[in-house]
């Protein structure tokens, strides 16, 4: 594969030693809603490293459990669906509980690439920022990859973000994401779906958070195309997100 | 009296009583629920009044006001249930949260991480901050 060539060599051209770095107290975050098919294969990567992942289960109708059990992941499951933001905001107190030091959310179908994880550390740990961000548009290689539809769509959603949250980013809607753990206790998350990737950054600026993007490469396959959010639901998240601005 | 306006000052104090129920520990609630009555009961003994207060407010007839008034109100409660049901979604996303915490599984507890990771995945919390003092690294 030489896209895995390619990320590899970015990774040592930005001079991350990976091994310099303390990892006990880095806590990779899944949430996972019938994600079986390849919850495996994500965790499976995230294990060569030497992270503690803690996978949420969002009340699954599937086999992720039994995918699981021959993980050394820290399972949790809601009894019932909840949603993307509510499964992630379980997974990062759950983390908090056990000490974590920095809290990665990370996507189940796949699309995200492990080894980039350190990228999004490495801002926080030097102590240049609290909270990062991926972005698929900050260099010209992951831009390509996103395609075009989804690209203009996204561009709304930066719009939209700012609108909602006052930060002006390059990306939006994006799973993949680091906090140190001051940031993590200061930010929780009251939308349950998939609002929460615009809500996460109106905590961010109400909390003034330094934040920062890093570019990170999102593999789009077949199946995280058939899985992901369809476009219409993008009209959901703007509406759930008008509601709460209103009634709160 | 007519017929009509019997039953609707039946239904309006049956109203009031069960509505003074529901907002039990409420005095505000209450009291704006009794001077309701009071105002829709005199409402309905003398309904020409509604018409004046309809002409004081440039509408022509009580009874059309009287409608504005209650489509005002039905989307008022309806703003309100919403609002209570999203607090309870909220509470409901807690409790989950707390038992899904508690009920936490690790599998393969006691086997040592493999490869690259020497991390023992259950280092207790109260050590945690020894732990991440940059110390030998981890073998890779």
């Amino acid at each position: 594969m030489p896209s895995r060539t390619h990320i590899l060599l970015t990774e040592s051209l930005i001079a991350i030693e990976p091994s310099k770095m303390d990892h006990y107290g880095i806590f990779v975050v899944i949430p996972s809603y019938n994600e079986a098919e390849v919850v495996g294969h994500t965790v499976a990567e995230l294990e060569r490293y030497p992270f503690t992942i803690v996978v949420v289960d969002d009340g699954s109708r599937d086999a992720t459990r039994e995918c699981l059990s021959n993980t050394s992941v820290r399972y949790l499951r809601h009894c019932t669906n909840l949603g993307a933001g509510a499964a992630t905001q379980t997974g990062t107190e759950y983390a908090l509980a056990q000490g974590a030091q920095y809290i990665v959310h990370f996507d189940a179908d796949g699309q995200h690439d492990a080894a980039q994880i350190y990228r999004l550390i490495e801002p926080i740990r030097s102590g240049e920022a609290e909270v990062v961000l991926g972005s698929r548009f900050l260099s010209d290689n992951d831009r390509k990859l996103v395609p075009f539809g989804k690209r203009l769509l996204l561009k709304g959603g930066v719009i939209v973000s700012w609108i909602f949250s006052g930060l002006w980013l390059t990306d939006t809607h994006v799973g993949f994401r680091a906090l140190s753990r001051a940031a993590a206790q200061k930010i929780k998350l009251t939308q349950d779906g998939y609002a929460h990737c615009t809500e996460i950054l109106e905590l961010i600026r109400k909390a003034k958070l330094r934040c920062r993007e890093v570019p990170v490469t999102v593999r789009y396959s077949e199946y995280s195309r058939k899985k992901g959010q369809k476009p219409l639901n993008s009209v959901n998240i703007v509406a759930d997100l008008i509601l709460r601005k209103l009634y709160r | 009296m007519t017929s009509i306006q019997l039953l609707l000052i039946t239904l309006t104090l049956l109203g009031v009583m069960f509505g003074s129920f529901v907002f039990r520990s409420r005095l505000l609630y209450r009291s704006l629920a009794v001077l309701f009555a009071i105002a829709a009961c005199w409402f309905i003994l003398f309904p020409d009044l509604t018409t004046k207060i309809a002409n004081v407010l440039g509408v022509r007839r009580g009874a059309d006001l009287l409608l504005y008034l209650s489509v005002l109100a039905g989307i008022h409660g309806f703003l309100l249930l919403y609002w209570r049901t999203r607090r309870l979604e909220e509470k409901l996303t807690e409790i989950i949260r707390a038992i899904t915490i508690r009920n936490a599984q690790e599998f393969k507890a006691d086997q040592p991480r493999s490869k690259e990771g020497d991390l023992n995945s259950r280092v207790p919390a109260h050590e945690l901050s020894e732990v991440n003092q940059p110390g030998p690294n981890p073998q890779r």
